[in-house]
């Protein structure tokens, strides 16, 4: 698979606060209100507020929609975020800038969003990979008469600016971490598997949609991608269903099977490429796609592929019918599914297993219950209506609605055991 | 001496059968029916100090009922309930399991007995379940079974297969060193070394329903309409979940000849609603039932309609439903249903 270098510098960020001008200098980050609100400006929002949530405090952020890792090609974005902010190219290349340790989180009410909850302390946050992280929470207050989809339209491209040019403040700044990211070379004979990667992406209409290089990625076919294009936001979110098993923006920036992949590429494996296959909603179409998918594999080469997928119980035949469909080409998977096993643990964790293939990983139980406890401050919204509590309260609430909790890309250290 | 609670449907608790399926909770002292068995086999180790009792229909339809008996069960102090054996009988398995179930999650000590087969076996939540025979005619050797699972569990030993368990061991949630993306590389690299790496999810078994046959004369069928697509009046006065529902709600079609929009809605959470708000219709098919109500092509349409919504629910939550429906719906004397689905 054809691709070419890129180059990775991380600035960490370690403390972050709010003032009159957008800066970076040694681990501080500050952000201009001004900046966030002429970032987020469009005629579907009346309104915009910026507010942090770091690690450690006392704090839950509600209603989250979608997460953005700041990053920056070149002033301007040079590129970053392709078919929304530079133009619909093809990106994964030269020098990408990216502000680690902070994220930023889109909030709010949006039509068919589920209730996605974040806690900065207590046991919720070990559960969430941004209850480690700075958050930037943007709130908005959509433009009177505004449809939805222009709101979430705009809120989307908002968030996007807002993190290019956040990242831009450190476009000046010695790197904390360089890391350079080779091309995929087609063929090597290093005698080790080649192994590749389905990413199954949840594209079922408006609020329920995933992007690639700006556009719906509903209606494509299964499409071979340069990984690297990921690190430089070819795929970006609007998907607000099932918040323990989305797949934000951050996490397609930070893919955790890409980054293992590559982590361990020329030592037991060799890293073969990465395809994007979309998640419809009929069974012809998941068959179809299935299909589809698994041929590329066998195209590519691969000889073993991890399969993940987005959302819940209908998102699981996305991943078994591929690991089925692979067995005709002698290709062996695995898929990473989240088990919906019931508050007790005690019902079937599938909704649809393959039929041909066991080789299932794990990312935990959907319906067990996690007690948060009281906190200081809420942003995003004033209650937790799954939970019938004010959003400060203390509360009860499946794992389901801790965002990214199960994470359907692996970045969670979540599994289910049977209790002794 | 431990303190034992007997629960018994109705009919083995002397009420009668099918004519006697409404029977309401209740309490009598001591042992009765099979619990003699039991309380011979107990002898002067453990005492059945009383038997809880409740029809088939009631305690599988209703959680009210179900919550009576936990009331009635948890007056007796118990150290240990034990619930059955249901042999194949749907309902009551469906009772005993969740009897049993709601006994555990209140601290108690429960045992149910159930054959393998019985639909209630999902319903027993972290509560043992110990297999019994298939029918009345293996009462001694599944009341023995049960016997020895009892004087276990009061003994504070784990129950295994070996004891006649059946039914899921729970499973729960646990933090581990490597993330999901790491231990997916691991078993992909063992299973193509062609080692035998464990999974970490077992393959489900579901079981396959067979369908009715056909309702023999539809003319004179009272037909009943039923859906899980969440549709629900405006303003879902009955607060119905978009997603994960615990539970489902009638709402009623007296009088109406459709389904209009802005008097209905859904709140379904896994599908775009804008078509269906659009015509309510097109999910609870009303206006076409009606005409054939007219057309004779069907007797009757019931008065009410059944909805849950089909997001994300759990296996045992949505066979419990269908449990809850099928009484509900044998009680109305409806002979047949339409379920819509999304």
């Amino acid at each position: 698979m054809a691709g070419s270098a890129l180059k990775l510098l991380s600035h960490r960020v370690t403390t972050v606060t709010l003032g009159p001008a957008t800066r970076y200098d040694a681990g501080v980050l500050t952000v201009s209100a001004t900046d966030a609100r002429r970032a987020l400006a469009h005629a579907a929002i009346a309104e915009c507020r910026v507010s942090w949530a770091s690690p450690g405090d006392s704090a839950r952020i509600v209603k989250v929609l979608d997460t953005v890792e700041p990053r920056t090609k070149a002033p301007g974005g040079g590129g970053i975020f392709p078919g929304f902010l530079g133009s619909a190219t093809s990106q994964g290349h030269g020098e990408t800038h990216v502000l680690s340790g902070v994220a930023v989180i889109a909030a709010g009410y949006l039509p068919r969003a589920q209730e996605a909850v974040i806690d900065m302390s207590g046991p919720g946050a070990a559960l969430t990979p941004f209850g480690s992280t700075h958050n930037l929470v943007v709130e908005f207050t959509p433009a009177e008469g505004a449809p939805w989809e222009n709101v979430d339209a705009a809120v989307r491209l908002g968030v996007l600016k807002l993190s290019a040019l956040i990242a831009e403040a450190a476009l000046g700044a010695p790197p904390d971490d360089v890391v350079g990211l080779p091309a995929i070379p087609h063929t090597r004979a290093s005698g080790l598997p080649r192994i590749g990667a389905i990413t199954n992406l949840q594209t079922q209409g408006t609020f329920k949609d995933v992007f690639v290089r700006g556009k719906s990625f509903g209606a494509a076919s299964p499409i071979l991608i340069d990984p690297n294009e990921l690190h430089d936001g070819a795929i970006v979110s609007g998907q607000f269903g099932h918040p323990a098993l989305k797949n934000p923006t951050y996490m397609h920036q930070n893919h955790p099977v890409v980054a293992e992949l590559r982590r361990r590429d020329g030592k037991d494996l060799e890293f073969a490429g990465l395809i994007l296959a979309p998640e419809p909603v009929e069974v012809e179409q998941k068959e179809r796609v299935a299909a589809q998918a698994a041929a590329l594999c066998a195209a590519a080469g691969f000889q073993g592929v991890v399969i993940t997928k987005e959302g819940g119980g209908n998102a699981d035949a996305d991943i078994s019918l591929k690991i089925d469909a692979l067995v005709d080409f002698g290709i062996g998977s695995v898929g990473l599914f989240a088990e919906m096993a019931g508050a007790e643990g005690t019902a079937p964790s599938l909704v649809v297993p393959p039929e041909r293939g066991t080789a299932l990983i794990s990312t935990g139980n959907y319906d067990e219950v996690v007690r948060l406890p009281a906190v200081a401050r809420a942003l995003g919204g004033a209650t937790v209506d799954v939970a019938g509590a004010a959003a400060t309260a203390e509360m009860e609430l499946p794992t389901a609605v801790l965002y990214c909790s199960l994470s359907p890309l692996g970045a969670g250290r979540l599994t289910c055991r049977e209790a002794a | 001496m431990s303190r034992v609670v007997h629960y018994l449907n109705q009919f083995f608790a002397g009420f009668g059968g099918e004519n006697a399926a409404s029977t309401p909770p209740g309490v009598k002292p001591g042992a009765i029916g099979p619990g003699k068995k039991l309380q011979e086999l107990f002898g002067t180790d453990h005492e059945i100090v009383a038997t809880v009792y409740c029809g088939d229909d009631l305690a599988a339809a209703s959680p009210e009922a179900v919550a009576t008996i936990l009331d009635l069960v948890a007056q007796q102090r118990p150290d240990i309930v034990l619930a059955g054996p249901a042999s194949t009988s749907g309902r009551y398995g469906v009772a005993c399991a969740r009897v049993a179930a709601g006994a555990a999650r209140a601290g108690i000590a429960a045992v149910a007995s159930m054959h393998p087969d019985n639909p209630g076996l999902d319903d027993a939540g972290a509560a043992v379940v110990i297999a019994s025979g298939a029918s009345v005619r293996d009462m001694g050797t599944s009341l023995e079974r049960l016997a020895r699972a009892a004087r276990k569990r009061l003994a504070g030993e784990s129950l295994t297969e070996a004891d006649g368990r059946i039914g899921r061991i729970p499973r729960r949630n646990v933090l581990v060193d490597r993330n999901a993306a790491g231990r997916a590389v691991d078993l992909l690299l063992a299973r193509l070394r062609g080692e035998d790496a464990p999974a970490e999810v077992p393959i489900p078994r579901f079981d396959h329903v067979t369908p009715a046959p056909p309702v023999a004369d539809a003319g004179k069928a009272t037909i009943a309409l039923v859906t899980e697509s969440g549709l629900v009046p405006v303003g879902n006065p009955g607060r119905l979940e978009s997603a994960r529902a615990t539970r489902w709600l009638r709402y009623s079609i007296e009088g109406k000849a459709t389904a209009a929009a802005g008097e209905y809605a859904s709140v379904h959470g896994g599908y775009s609603t804008v078509w269906a708000n659009q015509d309510p219709n097109r999910l609870l098919p009303l206006d076409v039932a009606r005409e054939l109500e007219r057309e004779g092509a069907i007797g009757v349409l019931h008065g009410e309609y059944l909805v849950t919504t089909g997001n994300g629910t759990t296996v045992p939550n949505a066979r419990r439903f269908g449990v809850e429906w099928a009484a509900e719906l044998r009680r109305a004397g409806i002979s047949a249903a339409i379920l819509t689905a999304t």
